[in-house]
């Protein structure tokens, strides 16, 4: 009958998504058609106002060197030489430091930080015991009747991480499924198994100021999920994940 | 007559022998202005987003035409129909740095911002967010990306006022 209810029990897990703070290293073919590029556009271009400037107040200098006659007229004008502001600007280049790509959490491979990898995306995973096993998922939580599954998946997040995080989910519909059965023992008329629907949702804020429980949680790439997840999960998961 | 064709021919035999246009459909010559308003459909039974623009803004110019290329290509390629791809007028800043180290120095940096929109229509819910992950994860560093629905305040910005019909409107109504 049409009322009667299906075996599979439902459950909407988060894929939380850190995303990539600096831009991934050139490979090598792509390096040399840069430097290529780069050469090609050097040889081509013109002088620009700067180097013109230069070049003229070079010549001025010269012949003041090599003839001691002083032309008042055009002398008026160079208070400040191109030469000094190119070093000015050579100095102030060198004061400036730019942060560590690889940072010390990288050197650690310590997995619970979110400072490492700032080159791709990092997701959460947390140990959560599912019948007898503990094992690693994303964080998944059942569903109620009479609520959509995102906010089921945005329950779970908030069950693992605590309330206030600014994450932004990625629209109304799942990005995957995952279903299994329940082994022999367990099953009954009404479980037979279950299906977990994933979302995804972009971590806005970097800092994650965690209060609520932890109970191990994992940041990890994509290419480190296998260490992780059981095989099948894992097929299902790397389905809808983009490098 | 042996000679089917009744070509009029001035001194030689072969005068309009290429004409072809007398062939062809007539054409409407076009308007030059533009209409206003499309159809907007946001959130209809079939999930549909309506005009939807992404706006790419940086300060380096080759690389945000390149990354509008490719968005353009992109959606191209997955079957998303572009209706427009503009570029917005470059804004200049100046800036200005007061050192009050003896001297007063005056550094002056001139800074660029260029802007270029694409725009879409007829996105599904269902792909917009993989869309918008796709773009989001090929954006190259000084890019700001901004997806946002099309309104008609946007369309005014791209036009320029004009201030002599505006005075004739006002004296005449």
């Amino acid at each position: 009958s049409a009322a009667a209810r299906r075996p599979w029990r439902l459950f909407g897990a988060m894929c939380l998504l850190r995303l990539p703070r600096i831009t991934q290293p050139l490979e090598k073919e792509e390096e040399e058609v840069a430097a290529l590029m780069e050469q090609i556009e050097l040889e081509r271009s013109l002088y620009s106002d700067h180097e013109m400037r230069k070049l003229e107040e070079e010549e001025q200098l010269k012949k003041k060197m090599e003839s001691l006659y002083d032309e008042d007229e055009a002398h008026g004008k160079t208070v400040i030489m191109a030469q000094d502001l190119e070093e000015k600007w050579e100095q102030k280049f060198l004061r400036f430091k730019a942060a560590p790509r690889i940072t010390d959490a990288d050197k650690s491979n310590d997995r619970t930080s979110l400072n490492r990898k700032l080159d791709s995306n990092l997701m959460l995973l947390v140990k959560q015991k599912i019948g007898n096993q503990e094992l690693w998922l994303l964080p998944q939580v059942e569903w109620q009747p009479g609520e959509t599954l995102r906010s089921t998946a945005e329950r779970a997040m908030a069950t693992f991480l605590g309330d206030h995080i600014q994450a932004k989910v990625l629209g109304n519909a799942p990005f995957g499924i995952y279903k299994y059965k329940f082994p022999k023992a367990m099953r009954t008329e009404n479980n037979v198994g279950a299906k977990v629907f994933f979302f995804k949702a972009f971590l806005q804020s970097s800092d994650l100021s965690q209060a609520k429980l932890k109970a191990d949680y994992l940041w990890v790439t994509k290419k480190e999920l296998g260490d992780h997840l059981q095989s099948e999960y894992l097929k299902k998961v790397n389905r809808f994940l983009l490098d | 007559a042996l000679l089917a064709s009744h070509r009029s021919y001035r001194s030689r035999p072969t005068h309009g022998i290429g004409r072809f246009k007398y062939l062809l459909p007539k054409e409407v010559p076009k308007r030059r202005k533009e209409k206003v308003q499309m159809k907007e459909i946001s959130a209809g039974t079939e999930y549909q987003y309506g005009d939807i623009n992404i706006q790419l803004t940086s300060h380096d110019l080759c690389l945000v035409e390149r990354f509008a290329q490719y968005v353009h290509r992109l959606c191209n390629r997955l079957c998303i129909r572009v209706t427009e791809s503009y570029a917005m007028p470059t804004k200049t800043n100046e800036v200005l740095f007061l050192e009050e180290r003896g001297s007063k120095m005056q550094l002056d940096a001139v800074l660029t911002t260029h802007q270029r929109v694409v725009q879409i229509r007829g996105l599904s819910s269902t792909f917009a967010p993989i869309l918008l992950e796709v773009i989001q994860s090929s954006q190259p560093e000084g890019v700001h990306l901004l997806m946002k629905q099309h309104t008609e305040a946007d369309f005014k910005s791209r036009l320029k006022a004009r201030p002599e019909l505006e005075e004739l409107l006002a004296e005449m109504s």
